[in-house]
């Protein structure tokens, strides 16, 4: 049985879409297989981000309705044995799924693949409560920034009462702006937002030029975010044991051995 | 304490203030406005048992974790013999 895995964070831009791509290849290169959804109906652009959209044929709403099986409008990452997209449509919108709907296509595709990681739309609203009803775990993103932390505040807020186990992404850091005092580091994050870390991703303009051309970062090569999403994979199939590194050292340390993890290295 | 090493907090600082109060008040779901209404009430309440300066109550609401607290502080006068 697999594991089913929403990335969601309330707030749009903050990076979802691209921690879905990325993650899902990281994770396919390991070896295991991996589904992703994009349950943005209407707004899609996983499809985009992973340079797929030439090959959709069917999508999550024609699923659903019994117009095709899943295996059928699922489209095959040509770069990666065992990556897959389910893409969303965009000409339906949100009500065109239930959370039972969605449940039960998570359900099915959790029976064959070992992940299925599903791309939240950004709010809160019927397109969330969709991408999540299937969730058996949640990975909350933000950036460090006080309007994404609010509403990222709202979402893990939201899964809690869902009784969904949720954990964090820091994503678009940058230590020389922690360290000149202008920007929230991740132990700021993680303090006022109370949640575990599972990866801390710096702001790197190699995501927007793998964006451009629609490959993963991480299939790229060597840059910092996608080595960072590489651990986070490693992470979440319980790999790495490594804790996430820190931007700004000292306090992250005790927080650390507060939580019980070996102190971070300072990066 | 006077302090000539005082130096305007960085934004980082400033952002962090600014979350835990904004956060406090949307996880309570109390607008900054309600919680001064409450405080006066509250005031009020208080004032019809000991005689207290109602411009004198605080009202505050914070949050530590997850767990988030009303907090009400009120100076009592000592009683005149």
């Amino acid at each position: 049985m697999g594991r089913a895995i929403v990335i969601t964070s309330g707030k749009g831009g903050v990076g979802k879409t691209t921690t879905t791509c990325n993650l899902g290849a990281a994770i396919a290169q390991l070896g295991m297989t991996v589904v992703l959804i994009d349950a943005d109906i209407g707004l899609r652009n996983l499809d985009v981000v992973m340079g797929l959209e030439n090959r959709i044929v069917y999508h999550v709403v024609d699923v659903v309705q019994g117009k095709c099986t899943a295996q059928k409008a699922l489209i095959k990452d040509r770069r990666l044995e065992n990556l897959w997209l389910l893409p969303a449509s965009q000409t339906d919108d949100k009500d065109a799924l239930t959370p039972d709907d969605m449940r039960k296509l998570v359900g099915e595709l959790k029976a064959t693949y070992d992940y299925v990681l599903i791309d939240c739309p950004a709010g809160i609203e019927q397109g969330f409560k969709n991408a999540i009803a299937g969730a058996d775990e949640a990975l909350v993103v933000a950036t460090p920034e006080v309007s994404s932390i609010r509403d990222a505040d709202r979402v893990v807020g939201l899964l809690a009462a869902q009784d969904i186990p949720t954990r964090l992404i820091v994503n678009r850091i940058s230590a020389q702006m922690v360290k000149k005092g202008d920007m929230l580091s991740q132990a700021d994050v993680i303090e006022i937002l109370a949640l575990e870390l599972v990866g801390a991703v710096p702001l790197d303009e190699h995501v927007v030029a793998s964006t451009n051309k629609g490959t993963p970062a991480v299939l790229e090569g060597k840059s910092a975010a996608a080595r960072e999403f590489a651990r986070v994979a490693k992470r979440l199939v319980g790999q790495e044991t490594e804790p996430v590194g820190e931007t700004s050292g000292g306090w992250f340390s005790r927080l650390g051995r507060a939580l019980g993890l070996s102190p971070a290295s300072a990066a | 304490m006077w302090n000539m090493f005082r130096t305007k907090p960085s934004s980082r600082e400033v952002a962090k203030g600014r979350l835990h109060l904004v956060l406090a008040h949307d996880r309570a779901g109390l607008e900054g406005g309600k919680l001064q209404e409450m405080r006066h009430e509250i005031a009020a309440v208080i004032s019809r048992y000991v005689p207290i300066d109602i411009e004198a109550v605080e009202i505050q609401i914070e949050t530590r974790s997850r767990a988030t607290e009303l907090r009400v502080s009120s100076p009592l006068p000592i009683r005149g013999g």
